[in-house]
């Protein structure tokens, strides 16, 4: 066999040499006062399993997407510096008779991720398995989310977690994976239809009905997250990923409306109906009638990104990420904030503009697939990564209320992690695909 | 002395993370180029049929036939795509592009016309990635 160097990758991943050590250098130099490395273990574990991964994706031939993996190892390496930097007890694990601090935990499962991301982008060398049986997906998502429902565990006033005696998960996340691939598999089946004919109300054409349903039960699964899982952020995400599917599939903009209208229409009832969410509206409308209560978080944060400025306060100097266990969630909801206080308006802007290049990469691997199940898959797939990001972002700086989802690949949690590494190895096993058809003269 | 040490470790780490953004940067525009030149070279049709079996080997598997606008589709030499097999019928499908999207008719075969494994009995139209299926040759419709 034929190895084809991934150089482009190679190249990408090189600088990361420096970025990683030099931020753990800078976070002990801040704290001990005096000029020496300090530990560098967990930067350099991190770095091998990134090496790893790309050794993997050369020796097995793949000739998917090269610059996907660099892209998730900067923004990772960025979130490993500041899980690094923030006090170690906020999370761990003792297993296997170790006690692993918090960054150290987060390297275990950047290792997990890693593996499943290759495992997937090498394995799925036919995507039989997840466009056929698409139904099957579905009520695998339904049984997780019912299993939620009952079993659910509430943290933080969100029921997202179940307790599986010694490992936590959040099935959220997976969910997310599995209903992206059940909207793709039924909208490349139902394309033509869902273009074609319709019933014209007035001036707004309506949907055939039975394309409407699945839309409608995909609406209100949504609105039981809200009210009985009280997950703000990932129904709005679900809800997001699903419209901007719905539209890239069949380009029309009276779904879009549609889906807007419920959605409009679903907020103000919820508003109106439940505590939790007028309680997230209200902090978000003014934090500051109970700072040091509801709104303590929010206002905060925006000190947070005051204190930053254009270059940060520097790494380990921050005041948000300092004060560790008496800001709730700053590892996980408000990692934005610490990090950019810490490293400004234009690190901040850095870990923004590398999540754009997620998302455009992604979206060049839908343009590039070969068939319409693909492209939908790897649309959805990135719409979802890129939403969260967006969500979470706005939440931690006010433009929206805030809700409780994770920024990938920086929030500290294992099953986030799992799940985004999964999605980006859905993207480049799409993207190998399309790369072997494109070849002239392939099997 | 440290207060500006750690400052210039801080512009350092920044700095770095833009250099890396830059050659993100710069690949992207170095594959957009690519792309571009790809595009003229290889997307000049609407859609193309991938041959996935073919036991008489004619067409073979692993073949890529571009399509035109309309294709015929039988076992006459006559037909825009020849397909050698004892199971097809002379003038067997039309495989046509109108308007956004592809349709399959099924000629009067005496075998039938299968879509992902269904039957076809009137135009159907088709999506990409979707399976035809005429006597014992598979082949998939790609962009």
């Amino acid at each position: 066999m034929r190895i084809t160097w991934r150089r482009a990758e190679l190249a990408m991943l090189l600088p990361l040499l420096l970025l990683v050590p030099l931020g753990f250098v800078l976070t002990h130099v801040a704290e001990a006062g005096k000029l020496e490395p300090g530990p560098l273990g967990l930067a350099l574990g991190y770095l091998a399993i990134m090496a790893g991964a790309h050794l993997v994706l050369t020796l097995s031939g793949h000739r998917g997407d090269q610059l996907l993996l660099p892209v998730v190892a900067t923004i990772g390496g960025v979130g490993l510096v500041m899980l690094n930097r923030l006090p170690q007890d906020l999370a761990g694990t003792s297993a296997f008779g170790l006690q692993l601090g918090m960054a150290a935990t987060q390297l275990l499962w950047f290792g997990v991720g890693v593996v499943a991301m290759l495992a997937v982008a090498v394995g799925f060398r036919d995507d039989g398995l997840l466009r056929h049986y698409k139904y099957t997906w579905a009520a695998l998502g339904a049984a997780l989310l019912l299993a939620t429902f009952v079993f659910g565990k509430e943290v933080f006033g969100a029921r997202l977690w179940i307790d599986l005696g010694p490992v936590q998960f959040q099935p959220g996340e997976f969910i997310k994976i599995v209903l992206v691939v059940f909207i793709a598999g039924y909208l490349a089946e139902n394309r033509a239809l869902l273009t074609g004919a319709s019933a014209r109300i007035g001036p707004i054409s309506i949907p055939p009905l039975p394309y409407l349903l699945p839309m409608l039960a995909i609406f209100v699964m949504v609105m039981l997250m809200v009210v009985v899982l009280k997950d703000l952020g990932t129904a709005l995400l679900f809800f997001g990923i699903f419209l901007t599917m719905l539209f890239v599939a069949t380009g029309r903009r009276s779904y879009v409306l549609i889906g807007l209208i419920l959605f409009v229409a679903g907020s103000f009832v919820a508003y109106q109906l439940f505590g939790h969410v007028r309680a997230r509206v209200d902090v978000w409308l003014n934090p500051f009638a109970d700072p040091s209560g509801a709104g303590y978080q929010t206002v905060h944060a925006l000190y947070a990104f005051g204190r930053g400025g254009l270059f940060g306060e520097g790494l380990g100097q921050g005041l948000l990420p300092s004060v560790g266990g008496s800001f709730p969630a700053v590892q996980t909801d408000f990692i934005f904030a610490a990090t950019a206080e810490e490293l400004g308006l234009v690190g901040a802007f850095g870990l923004l503009a590398l999540a754009l290049l997620l998302v455009f990469r992604g979206l060049r691997i839908a343009m590039l697939a070969h068939d319409d199940f693909s492209a939908m898959l790897a649309v959805g797939l990135t719409t979802s990564l890129g939403l969260q990001t967006l969500i979470i972002v706005a939440g931690n700086a006010k433009l929206i209320p805030l809700t409780g989802v994770t920024f990938p690949f920086v929030s500290y949690g294992g099953s986030s992690l799992l799940a985004s590494f999964l999605v980006i190895g859905l993207l480049l096993s799409i993207s190998h695909r399309a790369a072997r058809v494109a070849e002239p003269g392939a099997p | 002395m440290l207060r500006i040490l750690l400052l210039v470790l801080q512009l350092a780490f920044l700095g770095l993370l833009y250099l890396i953004l830059f050659g993100f940067a710069r690949s992207l525009l170095r594959d957009l180029r690519g792309a571009e030149r790809m595009e003229r070279a290889s997307r000049t049709g609407i859609g193309r049929l991938a041959v996935i079996e073919s036991p008489d080997g004619e067409p073979p598997v692993g073949r890529d036939i571009a399509l035109g606008a309309i294709n015929s589709i039988g076992r006459n030499v006559n037909n825009t795509i020849y397909v050698e097999d004892d199971f097809v019928s002379a003038n067997h499908a039309m495989l046509t592009f109108r308007g956004r999207s592809w349709f399959i008719e099924d000629q009067g075969s005496t075998n039938g016309t299968y879509v992902n494994g269904h039957r076809v009995e009137r135009p159907v139209a088709l999506s990409y990635g979707d399976e035809l299926t005429i006597g014992r040759v598979r082949m998939r419709l790609e962009r």
